[in-house]
């Protein structure tokens, strides 16, 4: 009988081929932090410390943030599907790995991208907006678990359209709409964290919806992956 | 088997059979499906109609099995360029559960240069390269797609012998627009596709 390697063996080997590969080619981060920064500055120039006043900078500035992050994740993470496509390296990791590792890979790769845009984004968006913070630990968890939602979404819509024309935007038209309830709950989550107001469980609805969107992607890639 | 792509109708009614240590030769002009139907055994694509059965002591693998039982060589398939030759081959050899030392054993059989990046590579190296990565993992079905493509004399000879090593205790399927006139084919199956 043909051996096999185990599942965490498979999700390790694929999630560590993507940073070799991208630590090589720098793409993704570059790309990434590029988009992140420069939309940093702008919002900081057009809105800054005297822009938003009072009691309105921490409700405004928690969705400026996750703009922010959702714009530049969206300029990295539909690559890591797309690309495997373009390059025809996905015909030898459909023949090589099970589907849920690569799945799983390819998702650990987004969440660790999209928690280092958030380590990079996060501490700058702060100091250059001087975003008031009354629990750090709160502000973690809310990029914590709206990263992980930002990730999972993103990684299966990306591989919903790694295989049509028209990526870029197919991206766009298809992982919006989905990923617009973690956004809300992570903008809500993050307001809590800043403002010190209630938070009104959106910290666990978020979980929630990260738990589903991951059952969901576990079950929906292998048909996508292998139609 | 049957399958097609929109209206156009590329395999129709093809049937075969092929036994461990035996050998299918797939011919027929450009079209008339050769690579649509070692993609279909492959399970890189869905026939319309038909089965595909493997068999192993007497009993059908199912698909996720298959997968694993299949080496297969193919002008379309391409591993990572940013990659080293070496990277690629011990990146798959995790995959597929096997210790670096089969990579290392692989890498010395094809004979190319590890470190070096698999984008730098000629077409008659990457063609090395795939027959290397087919072999990984000692499939039981070897499916070869124009598997002599761009290699020089050298490299011709080693596919030559890897396929006759193969064949010892698996089966190949070989699919070529041209006649060959190996002696490991001479005995081979012959299965003629039209388009």
């Amino acid at each position: 009988m043909p051996r096999r390697s185990s599942f965490v063996a498979e999700t390790a080997a694929v999630f560590l081929k993507d940073w070799r590969t991208e630590l090589r080619t720098r793409y993704a981060l570059n790309a990434v932090a590029l988009f992140a920064v420069t939309t940093l500055v702008v919002v900081s120039l057009g809105l800054g410390p005297l822009g938003a006043v009072g009691g309105d900078r921490a409700s405004i500035l928690p969705v400026l943030l996750w703009l922010i992050l959702l714009f530049a994740a969206s300029a990295g993470l539909p690559r890591s599907f797309a690309h495997e496509e373009e390059t025809h390296t996905a015909t030898a990791l459909r023949l090589a790995a099970r589907p849920v590792a690569v799945f799983c890979g390819k998702l650990l790769y987004s969440l660790t991208l999209i928690l280092a845009i958030e380590a990079l984004v996060a501490p700058l968006f702060a100091a250059m907006l001087q975003l008031p913070v009354e629990s750090p630990g709160r502000l973690v968890a809310a990029l914590a678990v709206g990263g992980y939602g930002l990730a999972a979404a993103s990684t299966l819509v990306a591989a919903i359209v790694a295989q049509a024309r028209g990526k870029g935007a197919l991206f766009a038209v298809l992982a919006f709409p989905v990923l617009i309830p973690v956004l809300l709950l992570a903008m809500a989550a993050t307001r809590a964290a800043v403002g010190g107001g209630a938070e009104d469980g959106a910290l666990l609805q978020a979980l929630l919806y990260d738990a589903s969107v991951t059952v969901g992607g576990l079950m929906l890639f292998p048909p996508i992956w292998n139609p | 088997m049957r399958r097609s792509f929109g209206r156009l109708q590329v395999l129709d009614g093809v049937s075969a059979r092929v036994e461990t240590g035996g050998v299918l030769l797939v011919r027929g002009q450009n079209g008339s499906g050769k690579s649509t139907l070692l993609r279909c055994l492959a399970g890189l694509l869905r026939p319309q109609a038909g089965t595909i059965e493997h068999r192993e002591e007497g009993r059908a693998l199912d698909a996720e099995e298959r997968r694993l039982a299949i080496g297969y060589v193919a002008p379309d398939l391409a591993l990572y360029e940013d990659l080293t030759v070496q990277e690629n081959l011990e990146f798959f050899a995790r995959l597929r559960g096997l210790p670096r030392e089969r990579a290392a054993e692989i890498l010395e059989r094809i004979a190319l240069p590890p470190h070096r990046p698999t984008g730098a590579l000629s077409s008659g190296m990457r063609q090395r390269l795939r027959w290397g990565w087919a072999l990984l993992h000692r499939p039981a079905v070897l499916l070869l797609d124009e598997p002599f493509q761009n290699l020089d004399r050298d490299g011709e000879a080693l596919a030559r012998t890897l396929l006759a090593e193969h064949l010892r205790d698996g089966l190949a399927v070989v699919a070529t627009p041209v006649p060959l006139d190996f002696a490991d084919l001479a005995h081979a199956e012959t299965l003629e596709l039209r388009r």
